[in-house]
């Protein structure tokens, strides 16, 4: 695979306090599906338009399939945009819409009608070819936007928040046709989104950031399972966070002091011993212990709060050494009264020293 | 009595409008309409129906005269407008930065629209006058020798003040057109591949015309009406229809003929009124 | 006692108290000169009528305002080729002018006049008169005009005034030939529209109010024009701009204004008092203090004037008088004329 787009020291300073994009280098395969992911104002939006051409750097510079293309307006990239509000032409019918970015490519009347029909059939639309956008729903528009983005055949489709305007249960449909749609065209995807489960679901690689810069990029599962940083295993999915001190190594295992108890951690690379840290773990990765069980890293507390979510439970549990935590349980098939647990009874919870995250530093989210 | 109480406040709402616009519309009209049909015979005018005062403003070609230069100079009058106004909604809209600069020069356009009619039209004299700023100005620059009789008391000098008066009706509807045009709109047809003009001749500006409509309407309509510039900047070739009408019901004591001419001049103003909603509202809903 | 009939009641109590007020009120419709306070308001306090004067811009204004608001007027003073509209148009009713002192004073000339009576009555009183001169701007000639010709003359293209007034057509005839400017035929008209088109490219504006002339003279843009004599001449003097007024050997049409009583005016003891007040030498002085125009009465303006005012304002002058050619109404030949000269505008 080769790099279509090369992100170079890339900054976008405003004025000297006022930060949109700082130093960021990134390279995108040919044919990724690439998420950049974060908190609006962590400057994803902003990495996005420069690479679309519609905010110029400050520093650095982007290559688009090895050619620079820094300093190029946004009608000489050979990138196409899906806008966060569609950006749909209110006075042309869905088909001009759609030709509309083919009248520069000097093609024949007929070739693009063939075009536009392509397009639309794609996202299985062609039958609204004469309405107004005005007259169509928000799942409509949105795949008109994308089909009037890849009609052109760009190197490189960007998604601004294309799902946001969405419905909960329409966003979900879109994310897998949207998936779909890059498997079948075979175009460059990236996505800019806030939306942690979008991300999951559909990108090959996440590249998180947090003002302005990159905090972690990876593939899902990686990212998921090993955060490198407190910012990003709280921005993808729930973790459970408490103060600690490191340990004494032995192997891959490390020991860490946490309020009330020491745990175990399975670290590629240990903090040396006494050093302040963080210690993480997901709710869905701890273990709730039967009252006779015993189990490595064990914790223990009363039950604060207990929340039902259908799927499963999630327990609030405030430990002996005055911090919370949640644990998170798939609920058996028959659900009995008894099982429930009560608020206020003790409870003993466990975690795999694989499922523990340190960090150095105490910096809780 | 009690119904009555009920539906009293109800009664209000609809019977005022209903009622200005019996009293301060339709009867106004309806009396011109029947004026119009009058027949003059000194010393005044007789009740009649006939057509002979349309039929004289159709066949007497002083009335086709005046009405076309009415026609001309209305028509300049907007297209001047227009291009003064166009881009100078688009910088206040797209270019300015500054928010205050922005407001000031909106300002600026708007504020003369507070102070009178006469006074404004009056600058002008003292601007385009033989021993006016404009001839001095040229004069100080040595591109003229003597003053030039050409800038005020002619058809131009109308234009220009009409101009200057009604240019902030075309500035703000038009601003208020562009304002709504969603940026992302010209981004997208710079990420579809058009140049900035491309983008401004297919985007923005079938986008504002519903605005560039109303503008014409109105800088149109009110110089199309008007009888104070060429009374005050017009020369021997100024007359419009307006000053006719006025004539009509003043010195020649022709009401009947007043009339009609100004019930031919209410159906042409309602006509281009009626187009430019039309335009409008097609623009408005985007519909074909 | 219902609130309605107190209402009624009490907007009956308020229309009649007015209607007491407007006893010693008069309403005149008049020249602005003609009512000033110089002479009006020693009027007011020797004789407990108070005036409210409403003023025109010109003699087209008459007959709208009474047509519009029947009853608000009391006095008028149209021009003589307005008087017999009003008469025509049954606005104004007779005089008794046996109640007024001092009417024969009044220049015989202008007692015969058509258009101030009507089946032997008279409708009108003469009040004060003057040429429609010609005027001219003494810096930009070094030999006086002295005929029309001047204002048709290509050496003064840019630099001509004329009152857009259909006087333009008489003035034209005039300039013609067609001395008989208020019998004029169709030819003659037609032959005067067509000498008023050939000028009219040389025309810089046509004037409409006193005030017009005044600033044309002053901003530098004419230095040529008819006037009403004795009234812009004065005003731009006043202004330290040197004209001069002449009437040139094709003649100046001259013109009388009169005072005229509204029909069945309710105010006819003050009317009449205003009447013999205007007649007198408080008014006749007063006019042509004011103004610059000539009295009508020359009793009063010999009695009131100083030698040189008299002998200014051609009160002892009977050829002056004769040579001017008084305008006459034209009865239903006013359209014809009018038409003519909205033609000309219109082109």
């Amino acid at each position: 695979m080769a790099a279509i787009i090369e992100l170079e020291n890339l900054s976008k300073h405003y004025s000297p306090t006022i930060i949109g994009v700082d130093d960021v280098s990134l390279t995108v395969e040919d044919g990724e599906f690439v998420t950049l992911l974060g908190p609006s104002g962590c400057g994803k939006s902003t990495l996005l338009r420069m690479i679309g051409g519609f905010e110029a750097p400050t520093h650095g510079s982007i290559r688009l399939a090895g050619k620079d293309v820094t300093w190029d307006p946004p009608y000489k990239r050979e990138v196409n945009m899906v806008f966060q509000d569609y950006a749909l032409f209110p006075h042309m019918s869905v088909g001009e819409n759609v030709g509309y970015g083919l009248k520069t490519l000097r093609l024949s009347k007929g070739e693009i009608a063939t075009r536009v029909k392509d397009a639309l059939s794609l996202v299985g639309l062609y039958d609204k070819v004469n309405q107004r956008p005005q007259q169509l729903s928000g799942g409509q528009r949105q795949r008109i936007a994308l089909a009037r983005a890849i009609v052109r055949r760009p190197k490189v489709l960007l998604l601004d928040e294309p799902l946001s305007a969405l419905d909960a249960k329409l966003r979900e449909q879109m994310q897998i046709e949207l998936k779909h749609l890059h498997e079948k065209v075979g175009i460059t995807f990236i996505m800019v989104t806030h939306d942690q489960t979008e991300a999951l679901v559909m990108s090959d690689r996440v590249v998180v950031m947090e003002s302005g810069r990159i905090a972690q990029e990876g593939r899902p599962q990686d990212l998921y399972d090993h955060p490198a940083s407190p910012y990003v295993a709280n921005f993808i999915g729930t973790t459970n966070f408490l103060p600690g001190t490191s340990g004494a190594t032995q192997g891959r295992l490390t020991h860490v002091e946490a309020p009330g108890t020491t745990l175990r951690a399975e670290l590629d690379a240990a903090p040396p011993p006494g050093r302040e840290i963080t210690i993480g773990f997901r709710p869905e990765k701890v273990r709730v212990l039967a009252e006779t069980e015993s189990a490595e890293n064990t914790l223990s507390g009363r039950v604060a709060e207990v929340i039902y979510y259908g799927l499963g439970l999630r327990v609030a549990v405030e430990l002996e050494g005055g911090a919370r935590v949640f644990a998170d349980s798939l609920l058996p098939d028959r659900l009995a009264q008894s099982v429930l647990p009560q608020i206020g009874q003790s409870m003993r919870l466990a975690v795999a020293p694989h499922n523990v995250f340190v960090f150095e530093g105490r910096v809780a989210p | 009595m009690n119904l009555l109480r009920r539906n009293l406040p109800g009664a209000l709402v609809v019977g005022i409008p209903v009622l200005w616009i019996l009293v301060f519309m339709l009867l106004p009209y309806g009396i011109i309409v029947t004026y119009s049909f009058w027949l003059k015979k000194y010393p005044t005018f007789l009740p009649a129906f006939q057509f002979g005062n349309y039929v004289t403003l159709f066949t007497d070609p002083q009335y086709l005269r005046v009405f076309l230069r009415t026609l001309k100079i209305s028509l300049l009058v907007s297209a001047a407008s227009f291009l003064l106004a166009y881009p100078f909604a688009y910088y206040l809209v797209f270019r300015c930065r500054s928010q205050a600069l922005r407001t000031w020069l909106y300002m600026a356009v708007i504020a003369p629209l507070w102070v009178s009619y006469l006074l404004r039209a009056y600058i002008w004299k003292t601007i385009l006058g033989t021993e006016g700023v404009l001839n001095s100005f040229l004069m100080w620059l040595r591109i003229i020798d003597e003053p030039s009789s050409l800038f005020l008391y002619n058809q131009f000098s109308m234009v220009v003040t009409l101009t200057y008066i009604f240019i902030p009706f075309m500035v703000m509807p038009i601003y208020t057109a562009l304002e709504k045009i969603p940026v992302n709109l010209t981004e997208a047809s710079a990420d579809l591949g058009m140049s900035p003009w491309r983008s401004f001749w297919h985007v923005t500006l079938p986008l504002s015309l519903p605005g560039v409509a109303a503008g014409f309407t109105l800088t149109f309509c009110l110089s199309f009406g008007d009888f104070i510039a060429p009374f005050l900047v017009g020369g021997p070739d100024g007359n419009l229809v307006a000053n006719v009408i006025a004539t009509q019901f003043g010195a020649a004591l022709n009401w009947p003929l007043g009339s009609a001419l100004a019930i031919v001049m209410l159906i042409v103003v309602l006509s281009i009124v009626s187009v430019s909603d039309r335009l409008e509202r097609k623009g408005l809903t985007g519909g074909t | 006692m219902t609130i309605k009939k107190g209402i009624t009641a009490g907007c009956i109590a308020a229309l009649t108290s007015g209607a007491a007020w407007a006893e010693g009120t008069i309403n005149v419709l008049t020249w602005e000169g003609y009512a000033d306070p110089s002479f009006i308001t020693p009027f007011e306090e020797t004789s407990g009528c108070k005036v409210n004067a409403t003023y025109v811009g010109s003699n087209d204004d008459f007959a709208p305002k009474l047509m519009a608001g029947g009853g608000v007027y009391d006095l008028i003073t149209p021009s003589i080729d307005t008087t017999q509209l009003m008469i025509d148009l049954g606005f104004v009713e007779p005089l008794d002018t046996a109640a007024i002192t001092g009417w024969d004073g009044i220049y015989p000339k202008f007692l015969a006049q058509d258009g101030i009576q009507q089946d032997g009555a008279y409708y009108g009183m003469p009040y004060s008169w003057g040429a429609i001169a010609f005027m001219y701007l003494d810096s930009a000639f070094d030999t006086p005009p002295s005929s029309l010709d001047a204002l048709w003359s290509e050496d003064l293209a840019g630099k001509i005034s004329l009152w857009d007034d259909k006087s333009a057509i008489y003035v034209a005839a005039r300039k013609n030939g067609d001395m008989d400017i208020y019998n004029l035929t169709d030819d003659q008209i037609a032959a005067a529209q067509d000498s008023l088109l050939a000028q009219k490219p040389l025309v810089r504006k046509y004037w409409a109010t006193a005030g017009e002339l005044v600033d044309l003279y002053k901003a530098g843009e004419v230095v040529i024009s008819n006037t009403w004599a004795g009234y812009q001449s004065s005003l731009l003097a006043a202004e330290g701009v040197a004209v001069t007024e002449f009437i040139p050997e094709e003649g100046a049409e001259g013109w009388m204004d009169s005072w005229m009583v509204v029909k069945d005016t309710p105010n006819k003891d003050c009317a009449y008092k205003f009447l013999n007040m205007q007649l007198s030498e408080l008014g006749q002085c007063g006019v042509a203090n004011v103004n610059g125009y000539s009295a009508a009465n020359a009793s009063a303006a010999k009695a009131c004037m100083t030698a040189e005012q008299y002998s200014a304002l051609h009160q002892d002058d009977p050829d002056y008088l004769d040579s001017l050619l008084i305008w006459t109404p034209l009865g239903d030949r006013f359209e014809t004329y009018t038409n003519a000269w909205n033609a000309v505008k219109a082109q």
